[in-house]
């Protein structure tokens, strides 16, 4: 009886699925965001609020910034000078902090250094990571003043965290026989770490600090704008806060949008190279 | 010679991975160690350079009591014992002659070492154990694009580079096809008998063994269940041996 039950069964009578404790909590727990953010939306708007008025400004100011952009009160050379202030600002720290970062992560790295050593190093780690670029570059301002030093040591000091976290991870991945290979003839830990660890990695290190540097230029503009270091993010401001220029706003965004550009071919071309 | 005596190491209390092994092995000789997976042959061969630390025992290299000695006296101890694994353990993304002349960086200072520092004879005589691994066309090729057999060689002239006087193979064919691995236990006869290497080789073929070992030690849940030449071991032992 029961048999001829399932045999006459077709596909689109299937029993639905019961529902499990972990499917309904997900279920609440996203309906309950999407109440919360909706609720949230509403709360922020001001009441004179009007949607398509702000969408047709919106529209229109997009058009002043990338269809007519222009220099503005400045010229193409100081914007030209400004972006290599960026980019130097960017590349000085991710240099500072790939060295310091790559101590960091083979003191990290569980495989290479003692116990104690990689949990002290990775505890510190996280507890700068934790808190954002922007702040290490305000906390510093404080002890060194607005400008393009406290800009230098936060955005270095993230990167060091940052990096060492990446490159520890990286480490540990090598396989511990390779490492044991060496030692087995005699070497010593410094010369394995040189000559086995870091050739092995040497693409994917690398691949880490390019993504880096990418983040370091962004936040380079950044803090150019928020923490007076200069550079192309503090034209942004000026010409954003204090001209209302588009004009020279969608200029601005068109230089930072070539060099990322740039930037991301000569990412993919050295990687190439290393990898193959 | 290399004397071990009584050697114990217990992996949890109740299981003994390796208990009370002697063994002995000379100047010019092959001394195979056979016996099924878990049997205490990668133990007993970890053992003997003390990459791992046994509870009990000696292991001696021309009277020096490996056991006893410091961390820095034991790392130059090591310079004289090679050691080649069944996955070669070679850095991929190095040319042949570097993977080759890393055999000497033991003997150099930490500095020079971490440099990389080799003079013209090291590369000159990396060069020359190359062509006798029959590799010299790799010379300059990375790792990654080796065969095998081919890397197990370089795994080879890389140990040689030490100027070993004992060389251990953790399982050396154990992932080579027929032709490779005969090729791989042929170098090691030579070696044996041209420059008087002590070679311990962990092997799971018996056949190979017998045809290229001078003494035959098998292992069974980390005892020494035979001890002696090839033509001593009969086919009942060796049944008894993997049973």
């Amino acid at each position: 009886m029961i048999e001829s039950v399932s045999m006459s069964q077709t596909p689109t009578q299937k029993a639905p699925r019961p529902v499990n404790r972990r499917t309904r909590t997900l279920r609440a727990f996203v309906t309950g965001l999407a109440v919360i953010s909706i609720y949230g939306l509403i709360s922020v708007l001001p009441k004179h609020f009007d949607l398509w008025t702000a969408t047709k400004v919106f529209g229109a100011n997009l058009q002043l910034m990338f269809f007519s952009p222009n220099v503005g009160n400045d010229s193409h050379l100081l914007l030209m000078q400004a972006l290599f202030a960026s980019i130097e600002l960017a590349f000085v720290t991710t240099v500072l902090g790939a060295g310091i970062g790559l101590v960091c992560g083979l003191a990290a790295a569980e495989n290479i250094a003692p116990r104690w050593l990689s949990l002290t190093t990775k505890s510190v780690m996280a507890f700068v990571r934790a808190i954002p670029t922007i702040l290490w570059v305000l906390i510093y301002s404080v002890a060194l003043g607005l400008g393009p030093n406290a800009a230098v040591v936060g955005l270095t000091f993230h990167s060091v965290a940052y990096l060492a976290k990446v490159f520890a991870n990286t480490i540990e991945e090598i396989p511990a026989q390779t490492i044991e290979a060496l030692r087995a003839g005699g070497c010593g830990l410094l010369p394995v770490l040189c000559q086995a660890v870091l050739p092995s990695l040497a693409s994917r290190l690398l691949s880490w600090t390019f993504i880096r540097f990418e983040i370091n230029f962004a936040n380079a503009v950044v803090v150019g704008a928020a923490a007076g270091a200069g550079g192309i993010g503090y034209q942004l401001f000026v010409a954003s806060n204090f001209y209302f220029n588009f004009h020279e706003v969608g200029m601005i965004v068109y230089y930072i949008l070539a060099f990322v550009f740039v930037l991301e071919a000569i990412s993919t071309k050295l990687r190439h190279k290393f990898i193959d | 010679m290399l004397t071990v005596t009584a050697l114990s190491k217990r992996y949890t209390p109740d299981k003994p991975s390796l208990e009370a092994v002697d063994l002995q092995a000379d100047v010019g000789t092959i001394t195979a160690v056979i016996g099924p997976s878990g049997a205490g042959k990668t133990t007993l061969l970890r053992s003997l350079n003390q990459l791992l630390k046994d509870d009990e025992g000696q292991v001696c290299l021309d009277d020096v009591d490996l056991r006893q000695l410091s961390k820095r006296d034991l790392q130059k101890a090591r310079r004289n014992i090679g050691m080649i694994f069944q996955n070669y353990n070679l850095i991929d993304a190095l040319t042949v002659l570097e993977n080759v002349l890393h055999g000497c960086l033991g003997a150099k200072s930490t500095l020079a070492g971490m440099f990389a520092h080799y003079t013209a004879e090291e590369k000159q005589e990396a060069l020359k154990l190359i062509d006798e691994m029959g590799l010299s066309d790799f010379a300059y090729t990375a790792c990654k694009h080796l065969s095998g057999g081919q890397k197990q060689r370089v795994g080879i002239a890389r140990a040689l580079m030490q100027h070993p006087k004992m060389m251990l193979c953790d399982e050396p064919i154990a992932s080579l096809d027929p032709k490779s691995a005969q090729m791989v236990m042929t170098i090691l006869r030579r070696l044996a008998d041209d420059k008087g290497l002590i070679v311990v080789v962990n092997l799971h073929q018996v056949d190979i063994a017998t045809e290229f070992a001078d003494h035959i030690v098998a292992l069974n849940h980390g005892r020494k269940v035979f001890d002696g030449v090839p033509a001593d071991l009969q086919a009942a032992q060796i049944q008894a041996i993997y049973a």
